[in-house]
């Protein structure tokens, strides 16, 4: 980098005043780093080798609690449901944000344009308190407006949150209404570094609009793509605040997920230890998921 | 829709017109072309109306009379009208107070983390000293720690400093942004190093080299950095769950979700006053600086 200096008393002097500017500029952000981020790390490892409660001291029990997780069903079932919805999340986001941008982008009315792109992105604005609690309303089966109006269409919705079998996809829903946006633009950012020139070589030449988007378009657009993949698995792996307002986890603990589970053992039932262990678990899934994409992108994107 | 020649009617029209078509061809093509084109306009117009609907459901109910509020079909237009719901808020949670605390919370966390996110990426593009490279990638891993897995031990902490129910639990963990030191520093390497040289030469400490020729060329990523720190400040829940239990020190997203539950099966509508109090402030905010917050998280979402 920069720091090449000749070996004279005079650089000498310069580099260590250097290093002492350096070192004083990133203080604040390595002492806050060591405090909030490092420390509790560790912490956090040190403490699932303890039995601790917050009230009587912690007590040392090995690794009795990374021996409890495979027995743990509630765990396994936590985990089965946020795997299914990080799918669903990624699937869902990915595909409609593709073609929402793709859509935008087609040259449509301006003052379209501009609603759609408003209307899109704002609730991503919006806190998750505030969108759980709207939809709860919305998706009530008996005053609220999603029932009312597809019923007018002569189908009768499932009671969302009653049923266990519908009350994670009507989650997925919220989520997706929530944050398509964000996916929305980073797909839309991405289309537009998609030279236009390309895309006109490639009609020239004969190509039809279909044949473009997939050997021309989708091509340019892996890098983008898989960049919101990692974004959007590691997002909804961590999944929690509409869990927590809406379902509680229920019905059956259908909507359980990792984070609600570690809230629940950690906060609720205070069982500190075991607690941390788990955010362990989920740490170390959401890293090999993402080194597997990462691995896994040098096969599919372009300039990986 | 209105039949603007778009950009993209031109490029793909240009090469075809180049070329000897035959016109009633080209003509039959450009017809098709616009009814695709209006089919989507419409397909768009429908998908915006129906991401804001629940929006304006919850806005109208929230300024109907409760007695003909969550009527079906619902009353979308709120004549007659009436701030009854809202003054019910005030009355049932300390709304104001709760606003004071999230913007309180919001405006330390971002200013704070954004000033010792500067000065740290300021010292990783410019000051070369022993061990930058090795501390930037420790606090790089940092990214792939969840917050779930440092929640614990930093509950633990805030517990014995006794912070627990008072907002400095919220914002001094949030001082520390490891994604906008790397955001800003990989900005800075981009802005040529000639520039500070030249202030250099003239006599520039590091600090009036960071603030005044750095920063304010690092404008679009300052605020892109605000915006995505302001968003995840104004909506912690999580955080806000487990640390804040006095109403008077809630933060919105708590106190919302606190006064849904303590309405039990009571009127809903003024939840959904509650709720219109916390979204229509960001409605506004959003459409005042809608270029910035796009342009911004679309920035974001491709350089990061």
């Amino acid at each position: 980098m920069a720091g090449n200096t000749t070996p004279s008393s005079r650089s000498g002097q310069l580099r260590q005043r250097s290093r002492l500017a350096g070192w004083l500029f990133v203080s604040p952000a390595v002492l806050l780093f060591l405090i909030f981020v490092l420390g509790p790390f560790v912490a956090a490892m040190a403490l699932s080798l303890f039995s601790y409660d917050l009230l009587t001291p912690p007590k040392f029990v090995g690794f009795k609690n990374f021996g409890q997780l495979p027995k743990d069903s509630l765990l396994l079932r936590s985990l089965g449901n946020t795997f299914l919805f990080a799918f669903a999340s990624v699937v869902t986001h990915l595909v409609g944000g593709m073609l929402l941008a793709l859509a935008v982008n087609r040259g449509i009315n301006k003052v379209l344009s501009y609603f759609v792109r408003t209307a899109l992105f704002f609730p991503f604005l919006i806190s998750w308190a505030a969108v759980s609690l709207l939809w709860k309303y919305v998706l009530d089966p008996t005053f609220g407006i999603f029932a009312f109006y597809v019923g007018k269409l002569g189908i009768t919705p499932p009671l969302w949150f009653t049923e266990p079998r519908w009350a994670l996809p009507a989650i997925i829903g919220i989520d997706w209404w929530h944050t398509i946006g964000y996916t929305f633009l980073i797909m839309l950012a991405g289309l537009q570094t998609v030279p236009s020139e390309m895309i006109e070589a490639a009609r020239v030449d004969g190509a039809n609009r279909v044949q473009t988007f997939f050997n021309v378009t989708v091509p340019l657009m892996t890098p983008t793509l898989f960049f919101a993949s990692v974004i959007t698995f590691i997002g909804a792996f961590q999944i929690f605040d509409p869990i927590q307002i809406i379902t509680g986890g229920g019905p059956n603990d259908s909507t359980i997920t990792a984070v609600m589970y570690l809230y629940q053992t950690g906060f609720q039932a205070f069982q500190i230890g075991y607690a941390s262990t788990i955010a362990l678990v989920i740490f170390a899934v959401i890293m090999l998921v993402t080194l597997l994409q990462f691995w896994g992108s040098r096969k599919w994107v372009h300039n990986a | 829709m209105p039949d603007i020649p778009s950009p993209v009617a031109e490029i793909a029209g240009g090469p075809a017109a180049q070329r000897p078509v035959p016109v009633t061809g080209f003509r039959r093509w450009l017809r098709r072309f616009s009814v695709f084109r209006f089919v989507l306009s419409l397909v768009l117009l429908v998908i915006g109306l129906l991401m804001i609907a629940p929006l304006i459901w919850l806005i109208s109910q929230s300024l109907v009379e409760p007695i003909s509020a969550f009527l079906l079909p619902p009353k979308w237009i709120p004549i007659p009208f009436t701030l009854e719901n809202f003054r019910d808020v005030v009355n049932l949670i300390p709304i104001g107070r709760m606003f004071l605390n999230s913007l309180l919370v919001t405006v330390i966390s971002v200013v704070g983390s954004l000033t010792i996110a500067s000065l740290a990426a300021y010292a990783f593009s410019r000051i070369p000293f022993a061990g930058r490279d090795r501390l930037f990638i420790l606090m790089l891993t940092a990214l792939m720690v969840p917050g779930q897995l440092t929640i614990i031990p930093i509950f633990i902490m805030m517990r014995k400093l006794g912070l627990i129910d008072h907002l400095g639990s919220l914002f001094l963990p949030a001082l520390i942004n490891v994604f906008a030191i790397f955001f800003l520093r990989q900005y800075f390497n981009s802005i040529p190093r000639d520039l500070d040289e030249a202030a250099r030469i003239d006599g520039a400490g590091h600090l009036r080299i960071l603030f005044q020729i750095l920063l304010p060329l690092a404008g679009p990523a300052l605020s892109a950095l605000a915006i995505l720190g302001f968003e995840a400040s104004w909506n912690n829940y999580f955080g806000a769950l487990i640390f804040l239990s006095t109403p008077e020190r809630m933060t919105l997203p708590i106190g919302l979700v606190s006064l849904a539950a303590g309405q039990g099966g009571g009127p809903a509508v003024v939840v959904f006053a509650g709720i219109t109090l916390v979204v229509v402030p960001i409605l506004v905010v959003f459409l005042a600086f809608q270029r910035n917050f796009v342009e911004s998280v679309a920035s974001v979402g491709i350089r990061g």
